[in-house]
């Protein structure tokens, strides 16, 4: 088998970023998340690959929090846009773990089928090329085996790279992977490495029969009890690796600007406000209840696959203590009322 | 930075505003075509929107009202918000944004050999007025047409023309007005869209009913229409929610699993009736 020894990871990481822009876990002061490997600054920041989950998901590199569409320009009665700014340069995530792995796959749903391809969305994922760190011991708030993901064989992967203790074992997958490959063949060696045995699921959590269950569960009053502690402050959807639900604004300096989108929020009472001043989803519970039918039932009705990955970063995240294991449980446990 | 080859629906052509008309008090018709006069950029079936944008402010989802051939699509767009204050300042030869066309449409060839039932209220008649067209364009693939329309006031009443003149001389129609409190101007029906619709009782035999209002007018024009013996089948609304990118990527226009933008607007009650009730 192929190996990486751990020694040579930071060399091989200085000859991807010369071809493409790499994107992995690090610690950065109190922040973690995946940045750019040519901000990382030694002695200061911290490689974060061992770790399980960083606090923030690699989806700003599929979607950026901010991105710029096409430019605006005024002159009289008239209006041109000028140029469009799909972004096609090359990007590594490297080290992503299968659950946000399975999470760039259901956005790949979103904005790649059901009639219309996102062009900007489009450019800038065929351009990116995953390596995935397989999980072999899950943490206290992982459920992705719940989820449908396979921590251990994930999909969507380029490339898998399995910690083997002093090496991480390099298996390519996809012709891209090999393109990756090629260019650090000559830090990879040909090595016998014992890999790590799987350690069982500390949660247990039932997801099967829940989108099913919930489709009776629209009008339940069991909403008003799970989502009372709700803020609604949105950060469950900041944290989420699948979240993608986006705005598109304007800003413009007299008679220039661009139009851009960027992460919205369905936390947010303005998100669906309409201009007359009416809102399907006024109030908070509605709000709440409808991002997790989003995630546990909708989502999956729609693209044959929950939205949530079992990442457990909003458990994490949540300021009011709601957890959405909790939530599949009592959902599970529920008696329906006719 | 990579140029791309790409379709780019989220990215609005430009077209010329070639004329503007005051339907109400703050209902105004927009009149478009491709810069310089030559033509459309896209063709807008009956119930089909558009994605309207003045550039520096906004884009809205307005229900395309009526495409005359080749010669203009028609939004006819109430005063209600950001973009649409900043749109009705604006003059002929403006150039704005659009990008479309969106949704499924109305069901025009499934109706055909039924009679017609239109129900709408203010700014709802937008919509409907590009299947009521369509019907009198084809008029020997329908059967009788009813339109009736409410709006709260008779300066509030859109289309006019068409409603007292145009509409009624058409063969084998019947248009009925109503407004919501009396006015010494007014001689007609005076009262709601939906009490009138049950005054009115027209019987549910071979008629396909198209409602399109404020929310709160469509529920209880359902519940009227259930009420005479109309069968979810043979309902139809067009529902509209808050839409940024128009194509069902955004998540806002949710009902459910459906996206009003791409799998809507328009909807028997039928297929509403298995979605949760948030519309």
């Amino acid at each position: 088998m192929k190996v990486l020894s751990k020694a040579k990871l930071e060399t091989a990481l200085n000859k991807l970023n010369q071809g493409a822009e790499v994107f992995l876990p690090m610690q950065k002061a109190q922040e973690s998340g995946f940045y750019s490997w040519k901000l990382f600054q030694q002695g200061q920041d911290e490689l974060m690959l061992d770790a399980l989950n960083v606090y923030l998901p690699p989806k700003h590199v599929v979607l950026p929090q901010t991105e710029r569409m096409y430019s605006i320009k005024l002159e009289g009665q008239d209006m041109k846009i000028e140029q469009t700014f799909e972004d096609a340069s090359p990007r590594v995530i490297f080290g992503a773990r299968p659950c946000d792995i399975k999470a760039i796959l259901c956005m790949d749903e979103v904005f790649l089928t059901r009639g219309y391809e996102d062009s900007f969305y489009k450019c800038r994922r065929e351009a990116i090329t995953i390596v995935a760190n397989a999980c072999y011991q899950p943490g206290p708030a992982c459920f992705c085996n719940a989820m449908e993901v396979n921590p251990v064989e994930p999909a969507g992967a380029d490339i898998i790279i399995r910690d083997a203790g002093e090496a991480y074992v390099w298996e390519t997958k996809t012709p891209k992977g090999e393109a990756l490959t090629s260019q650090i063949a000559e830090f990879l060696e040909e090595k016998s490495l014992a890999l790590p045995v799987a350690q069982p699921f500390i949660q247990d959590v039932k997801y099967e029969g829940t989108a099913e269950k919930l489709k009776k569960m629209f009008a339940d009053h069991i909403w008003a009890k799970l989502g009372e502690a709700c803020h609604n402050c949105g950060i469950c959807t900041y944290v989420c690796p699948s979240c993608y639900c986006f705005d598109i604004q304007v800003k413009m300096w007299g008679d220039e600007g661009y139009r851009f989108r960027c992460w919205d929020s369905c936390m947010y009472e303005e998100y669906s406000r309409e201009a007359g001043g009416g809102n399907p989803r006024g109030d908070g519970i509605e709000r709440f209840r409808n991002r997790f039918l989003h995630k546990l039932e909708f989502f999956k009705e729609r693209y044959g696959t929950p939205l949530c990955t079992g990442c457990g970063r909003c458990i994490v995240a949540c300021p009011a203590g709601i957890n959405i294991v909790k939530i599949i449980d009592e959902i599970k446990e529920a008696e329906l009322h006719a | 930075m990579h140029k791309c080859e790409c379709e780019q629906p989220l990215v609005p052509v430009i077209v010329e505003v070639v004329d503007i008309k005051d339907e109400t008090p703050d209902i105004k018709s927009f009149f478009v075509k491709n810069p310089g006069g030559q033509g459309l950029p896209f063709n807008v079936a009956p119930g089909q929107c558009a994605m309207v944008s003045y550039l520096p402010v906004g884009e809205s989802m307005i229900s395309c009202t009526w495409q005359e051939e080749q010669e203009y699509l028609q939004f006819a767009i109430k005063r209600v918000g950001l973009m649409t204050d900043e749109l009705h300042q604006i003059e002929v030869g403006q150039k704005i944004g659009l990008r479309g066309p969106y949704g499924n449409g109305f069901p025009v060839e499934a109706c055909k050999g039924k009679d017609m039932l239109f129900i709408a209220g203010g700014i709802g008649l937008a919509p409907l007025r590009s299947f009521i067209k369509y019907c009198f364009k084809h008029r020997e693939d329908y059967g009788k047409i009813k339109i009736i329309y409410g709006s709260r006031s008779y300066a509030d009443l859109c289309f006019k023309e068409e409603l007292f003149e145009l509409w009624p001389q058409q063969k084998n129609t019947e248009v009925f007005v109503t407004i919501d409190s009396a006015e010494e101007v007014w001689k007609g029906h005076v009262g709601f869209v939906p009490s009138y619709l049950e005054e009115l009782n027209p019987s549910p035999n071979g008629v396909v009913a198209v409602t399109c209002g404020p929310p709160i007018m469509i529920k209880f024009v359902l519940g009227s229409l259930e009420k005479m013996g109309y069968t979810d089948e043979q309902v139809i609304t067009t529902l509209e929610m808050r839409m940024k990118c128009g194509i069902g990527k955004c998540g806002r226009c949710n009902i459910g699993s459906e996206y009003i933008c791409l799998d809507g607007p328009v909807f028997y009650l039928s297929q509403l009736r298995d979605l949760p009730q948030e519309w």
